[in-house]
């Protein structure tokens, strides 16, 4: 009796195996790649009802955030400005006040306009954190937290994309080294901030004033170091006291 | 089986790289599986509800019933201490900044204007009064460019005929002219501004003013005496420049 398989397929149980492995490594590739924040959401970029734009009105026109976005301190909510906000500059006889991009603008707020339906403009949502975790931002932003670090250079972006992961990794990140992150209080709202930019001498003034130290001993402390950000951050941490939750129930509520 | 392996490399790649990069631009909602506990049914900040009839979320005030941040007017709230964030305290000076139906003089009692009262003032005139009044407050804030500047009226002393000075008043009447009837930006440290009340300061910020929008809505009350304050620092540095 000749063979019944032929001499080919002495190979297949080699061959199919390879394949099954090079499958499997693709899928968790692929899953890898893609099945995380870093992907889902980054980039994110919904078209909003009206072109609104940043790097006009925050950048350009050098709007502070807390212009529009008001109750960002105070609340754990930051919000978005109501259509009587823009209609104090794009009113009319004011700002570009016939633009056809302010149609939507004009139906909710302009009571002669033949469309006028009072209804308040629906913006997207793009940044939106799961229900199950808690955030809030004035516990963020009054601490020494830029909105920059969870929203990218919103003042350079004609239209606003999800710039961060803001994934629970992300977070805590930044929870375990706040220090890389923190910056004096009233540079919050200026994304472009740097630790160079920082006035040294006043910055140890107001810096004893916290910690009870003299401003020339805690100088001469970081005589030899480099003025970086962990070192300024270092120094706000502890003036602060900033501390970071990092159990679960602090955010899982 | 050469080619399969080929393929099948290329068909791997593909499906890695090939649908989107990290951080490519996408306008549809990122996709969520099973997320009815990322998204619950409840109502939330500024977001629409299906739950009423109109589908606002945001419910207004029932007749009758006051916000929260919100003290009811007259007599019975006498006496009440204003919080930082309080958008109403009463009936009172403090509150409307009207003494009758005149605007009042001075700040209102429970308003302590020291260093870090105007450093507040400061800060929250920057963030909601610069871009149409300038840091200065002279009215020739960034957004004016877009709107119009006031002109300054020329005095005679600064010329130094009376020839010029008709010029310059010439030029200074052409150009109120060519506002075409949308008066500028007011200038703050205008000696006419100057001269207003605090009260008068204290009511434009909350109602507005002719061309102004309200600010009421925004800035709590106590801040907007803050700005009333940083106002009239303003005024008087610039007086005794
Ligand atoms: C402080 C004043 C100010 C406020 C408040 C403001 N804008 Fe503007 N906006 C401007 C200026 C100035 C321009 C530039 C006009 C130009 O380019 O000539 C502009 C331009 C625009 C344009 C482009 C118009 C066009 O035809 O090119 C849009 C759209 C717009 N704004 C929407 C809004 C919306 C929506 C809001 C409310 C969230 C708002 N703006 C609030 C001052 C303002
Ligand atoms: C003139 C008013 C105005 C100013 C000033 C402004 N914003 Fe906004 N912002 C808006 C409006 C209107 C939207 C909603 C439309 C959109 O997403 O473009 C928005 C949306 C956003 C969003 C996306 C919210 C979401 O849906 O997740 C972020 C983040 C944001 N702004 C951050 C900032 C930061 C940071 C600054 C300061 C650099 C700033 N904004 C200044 C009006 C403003
Ligand atoms: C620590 C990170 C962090 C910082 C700092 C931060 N944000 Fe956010 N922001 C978020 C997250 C997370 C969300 C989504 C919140 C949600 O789902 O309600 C968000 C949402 C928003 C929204 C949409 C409305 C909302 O609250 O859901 C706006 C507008 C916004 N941020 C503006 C700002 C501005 C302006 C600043 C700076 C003053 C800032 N953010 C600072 C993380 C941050
Ligand atoms: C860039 C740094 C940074 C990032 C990113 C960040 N946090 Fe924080 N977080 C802080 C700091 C700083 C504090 C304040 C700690 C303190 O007050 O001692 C804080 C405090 C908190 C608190 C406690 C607030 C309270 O009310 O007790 C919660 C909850 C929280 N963060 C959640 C989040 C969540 C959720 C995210 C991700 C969307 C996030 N944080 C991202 C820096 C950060
Ligand atoms: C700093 C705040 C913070 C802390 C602390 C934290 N989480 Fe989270 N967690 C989050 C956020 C924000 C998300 C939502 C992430 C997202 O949407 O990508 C999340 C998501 C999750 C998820 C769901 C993940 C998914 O993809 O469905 C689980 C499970 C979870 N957390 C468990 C935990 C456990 C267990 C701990 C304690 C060891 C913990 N978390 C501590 C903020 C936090
Ligand atoms: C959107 C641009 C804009 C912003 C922002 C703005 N103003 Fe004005 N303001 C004006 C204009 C325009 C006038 C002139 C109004 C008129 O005469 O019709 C004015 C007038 C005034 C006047 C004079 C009122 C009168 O009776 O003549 C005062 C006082 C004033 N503003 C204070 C403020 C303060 C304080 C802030 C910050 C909270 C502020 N404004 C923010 C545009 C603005």
């Amino acid at each position: 009796m000749g063979n019944i398989f032929p001499t080919w397929t002495n190979w297949i149980a080699v061959k199919v195996l390879i394949c099954l492995g090079a499958l499997g490594t693709a899928v968790v590739a692929l899953a890898w790649y893609s099945w995380t924040p870093k992907y889902t959401r980054v980039g994110y970029m919904p078209q909003q009802p009206i072109p609104f734009d940043h790097s006009l009105h925050a950048g350009q026109l050098g709007m502070d955030c807390r212009y529009c976005h008001s109750f960002v301190e105070n609340s754990s909510h930051s919000n978005l400005p109501t259509a009587e906000l823009c209609w104090n500059c794009h009113g009319p006889g004011k700002v570009k006040s016939d633009s056809p991009k302010l149609e939507l603008l004009r139906q909710a707020m302009d009571v002669n306009d033949e469309n006028y339906t009072g209804e308040p403009i629906k913006w997207v949502q793009i940044h939106e954190t799961p229900d199950y975790a808690y955030f809030n931002h004035s516990a963020h932003v009054n601490r020494g937290v830029s909105c920059v670090e969870c929203h990218g250079r919103v003042d350079q972006m004609p239209v606003v994309y999800h710039a961060k992961s803001l994934s629970m990794g992300f977070c805590l990140d930044c929870h375990r080294a706040p220090e890389k992150h923190l910056r004096p209080l009233d540079q919050i709202t200026n994304l472009a901030w740097e630790a160079d930019d920082v006035d040294r001498e006043k910055f140890y003034e107001e810096l004893s004033a916290v910690k009870g130290v003299s401003a020339q001993k805690l100088k001469e402390a970081d005589s030899n170091k480099d003025w970086t950000q962990e070192l300024l951050g270092k120094h706000l941490k502890e003036g602060w006291a900033v501390n970071p939750p990092q159990q679960c129930a602090s955010c899982h509520r | 089986m050469r080619w399969f392996f080929l393929i099948f490399t290329i068909l791997v790649v593909a499906a890695v790289f090939g649908l989107r990069l990290r951080g490519d631009k996408f306008s549809q909602p990122p996709i969520e599986i099973f997320n009815d506990m990322d998204r619950q049914y409840k109502l939330k900040t500024q977001k629409p509800s299906e739950f009423f009839a109109d589908g606002m979320g945001s419910r207004r005030p029932i007749e009758g019933t006051v916000p929260m941040g919100f003290h009811l007017p007259a007599s019975k709230t006498e006496g009440i201490k204003s919080t930082p964030l309080d958008f109403s305290v009463g009936d009172s000076y403090m509150d409307t900044g009207l003494v009758g139906d005149n605007y009042g003089k001075g700040f209102p009692e429970g308003i302590n204007v020291d260093e870090a009262f105007l450093a507040r003032g400061e800060e929250r005139y920057q963030i909601f009064c610069t871009a149409c009044h300038g840091d200065s407050g002279n009215g020739k804030g960034i957004v004016s460019k877009y709107w119009g500047v006031p002109p300054t009226k020329p005095s005679r002393e600064q010329s130094n005929s009376d020839e010029g000075y008709q010029q310059k008043l010439a030029a200074y009447l052409a150009e109120v002219e060519s506002y075409s009837g949308i008066p500028p930006t007011a200038n703050l440290v205008d000696p006419r501004v100057a001269a207003f009340p605090e009260g008068q300061i204290y009511h434009t910020i909350k109602n507005g003013k002719g061309l102004m929008g309200a600010y009421g809505a925004m800035i709590p009350v106590q801040d907007r005496w803050a700005i009333t304050a940083y106002v009239r620092a303003l005024q008087s540095a610039t007086k005794t420049n």
